[in-house]
């Protein structure tokens, strides 16, 4: 395997009412070729913003990369001209987000949005990109793709949607998918539809799947590999499985812990406490005032994402052995 | 888009323009003043019975009923009856300068919508720079400033400081035997103050307003879509966006066009423009009331048929309409 996507140290600062808040501080992450790397942590730890990063889309101003750097294939993206940017989006690197009712542009067909896509890539006759466009929706499990793929947005149901924008992602075949939340507007039965089509695409298309979530059930499903993010860093990273079955970091083992099982509906239980604000984040863990395991150390000092094996974990207990 | 729609909204039009003629029609003879002194007086002095053979032959001396019924009967042959003072046909009159004001009236809209929404697009770029200032400052006076100030400081402007385009007229006497182009370019260049006289207030509404549209739908997700798929700003400005934020300004351009209709009456008279605003000041001040009517009639047939235009380019600009009744 190579890796495709290298995120090296990335910090993303924000200019708010509060002043200059870091939303993400120091996050490094890779994505090897074809693979799933999911992305969990609560709402507002950073998920969005590190896919936004890698696409060149943090809304500026008020957002600003502060640091770091981004590789796409051995390219630095950060510093990249937008014109090399633009021509890697939707190409290279593609992106499918939470509210698929919103995302398609409604004053324009779903063949018009996809034929755009294609066009933009790739030298093609209109004609061509057309019924390229209707063998893609038929590919993403549209039914009567060739009527429908005249329809307006509006005149689609969510899900239906979201299979037109994962077409559209895919229609220039890229390598990286980055897929947000891609279920979350969506209801249950057509959720599990969606990640049915997402795992399939990856086989066929061979795309490597940035998968944003906050559901440990939808990793267990579907990741390789899981990078755990809390308030701006990730704080632990490894193979799916090795964090869902072993856990390290206090922040993780709650996140498992809240997995409803068929017997106990833990999702019903949380991590009790909340984020602190990003203004409002100390010298010391971001986690401590909620853990268990904090000492006096933990509000001091910030750890580090340290490996252990292959396993990475940000937290000082563990290093410490207090766990 | 549905024929029924279009039938019914055909209908509706037809509706209330009898409505308006009815309307017109007992204001006009409500107010003071009597018609046949009018009349009389542009004969030149008048005894009894000839103000009363005036009234009978204008048909003034029949209950009002009965002048509105026969109004009605003449309407719905297009016929508006004798213009009191130019003994004439009202439609002769009107047809000579309805062109006129059209073509005022569609130019200066053209004129600033396309402005109007370039500054617009332009300052919602950037909503905190210089552009986004300008249109702000340059929208509250084009609001403030009436319309006759703009146009007698560019009279002033122009017919003395930088005499580079007529103040006066629709054509040069000198050009009246010249070929159909020389002719056209003519007109054109008599246009130009007037049309941006008339398109400066508008203007400014369009750009406050599409800077707004814009600056809603540049923050919605499809736009983030259109460029997460690698389209180029220019795309994402002009293509995903404006189509997106054109709908309100083409609600309101509909809206705004009586509006221009009214203010096209202003700027034909500073500027001596022969179009209906022009003919509908003076037959006021002659109480001519057929005259009146006849503009009246011709200015709300205008607005009915603007309206029904702006309706279809709405279904047309936004799918989520088309189909519905
Ligand atoms: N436009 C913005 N202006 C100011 N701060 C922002 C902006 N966008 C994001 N942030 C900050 O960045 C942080 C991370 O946001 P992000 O959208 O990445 O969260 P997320 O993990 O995707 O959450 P969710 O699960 O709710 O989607 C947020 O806490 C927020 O404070
Ligand atoms: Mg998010």
């Amino acid at each position: 395997m190579s890796r495709i996507l290298e995120i090296d140290d990335l910090a993303v600062d924000f200019d708010t009412r509060f002043g200059r808040v870091r939303a993400l501080d120091g996050v490094s992450v890779g994505l090897e070729a074809g693979e799933t790397l999911g992305l969990v942590g609560e709402s507002g730890c950073g998920k969005s913003i590190t896919a936004l990063a890698v696409m060149g889309l943090v809304p500026t101003p008020p957002g600003r990369i502060g640091a770091g750097s981004i590789r796409f294939c051995g390219e630095e993206l950060i510093k990249a001209p937008k014109s090399r940017l633009r021509n890697l989006r939707g190409a290279e690197i593609a992106m499918i987000f939470q509210e698929p009712m919103s995302s398609l542009n409604p004053v324009f067909t779903v063949e018009d949005q996809i034929v755009e896509a294609i066009m933009l890539h790739r030298p093609i006759e209109y004609d061509a990109a057309r019924r390229e466009a209707v063998a893609l929706l038929e590919r993403v499990g549209i039914p009567e793709a060739a009527q429908r793929a005249r329809d307006y947005p509006h005149q689609l149901s969510g899900g239906m949607r979201q299979r037109v924008m994962i077409a559209m992602a895919v229609s220039c075949r890229p390598r990286v998918l980055i897929a947000d939340e891609p279920t979350t507007a969506l209801d249950v039965t057509v959720q599990a539809q969606i990640f049915d089509l997402l795992g399939e695409i990856q086989h066929e298309f061979g795309v490597a799947i940035i998968l944003i979530t906050h559901d440990m059930g939808v990793i267990s499903e579907m990741a390789d590999r899981v990078a755990v993010m809390y308030a701006g860093r990730i704080i632990e990273e490894a193979g799916a499985d090795d964090v869902l079955d072993h856990p390290q970091h206090p922040y993780t083992r709650g996140l498992i812990a809240c997995i409803p099982t068929l017997e106990d509906d833990a999702s019903l239980r949380e991590i009790p406490g909340v984020v602190p604000p990003l203004h409002a984040l100390g010298r010391g863990c971001a986690f401590a005032d909620r853990c268990a395991y904090m000492d006096a150390r933990c509000r001091r000092e910030r750890p580090a994402l340290a490996p252990t094996g292959h396993h990475a974990n940000a937290c000082l207990a563990v290093a410490e052995g207090r766990l | 888009m549905s024929g029924s729609y279009l039938i019914k909204r055909l209908l509706w039009g037809v509706l209330l323009m009898a409505g308006v003629v009815v309307l017109n029609f007992l204001l006009i003879r409500l107010a003071p003043g009597d018609a046949a002194l009018v009349i009389a007086g542009e004969m030149g002095g008048a005894s009894e019975e000839m103000l009363a053979s005036i009234r009978k032959e204008y048909g003034l001396d029949r209950p009002l009923m009965v002048q509105l019924g026969l109004y009605l009967a003449d309407m719905a042959r297009l016929d508006f009856g004798q213009s009191f003072y130019f003994n004439q046909p009202v439609t002769g009159l009107i047809a000579q300068r309805v062109g006129a004001t059209i073509l005022l009236v569609i130019v200066a809209q053209l004129l600033a919508i396309f402005i109007g929404v370039v500054l617009g697009v332009l300052a919602a770029r950037n909503p905190g720079g210089p552009m986004s200032a300008f249109v702000s400052v340059f929208a509250t006076i084009g609001y403030a400033v009436p319309v006759f100030w703009t146009g007698i400081m560019l009279i002033i402007l122009f017919a003395s400081v930088l005499p580079i385009f007529p103040v006066e007229g629709m054509q040069s006497v000198k050009l009246r035997e010249a070929g159909i182009i020389v002719k056209s370019l003519d007109i054109l260049h008599h246009l130009v103050l007037p049309a941006f006289t008339l398109a400066v207030i508008y203007l400014a509404q369009y750009a406050r307003l599409s800077r707004a549209s814009m600056l809603e739908v540049l923050g919605s997700d499809y736009i983030r879509t259109a460029r997460a798929k690698g389209a180029s700003e220019a795309s994402v400005l002009f293509k995903h966006a404006l189509r997106n934020a054109a709908l309100p300004i083409l609600t309101v351009a509909g809206l705004q066009f009586g509006n221009l209709i009214s203010g096209a009456l202003l700027v034909e008279t500073v500027f001596n423009w022969p179009g209906m605003g022009r003919l509908a000041f003076d037959s006021i001040l002659r109480r001519d009331h057929p005259t009146i009517l006849g503009v009246l009639f011709f200015s709300a047939a205008m607005v009915v048929v603007a309206n029904l235009l702006t309706d279809l380019a709405y279904r047309f600009a936004d799918p989520r309409l088309r189909g519905r009744t």
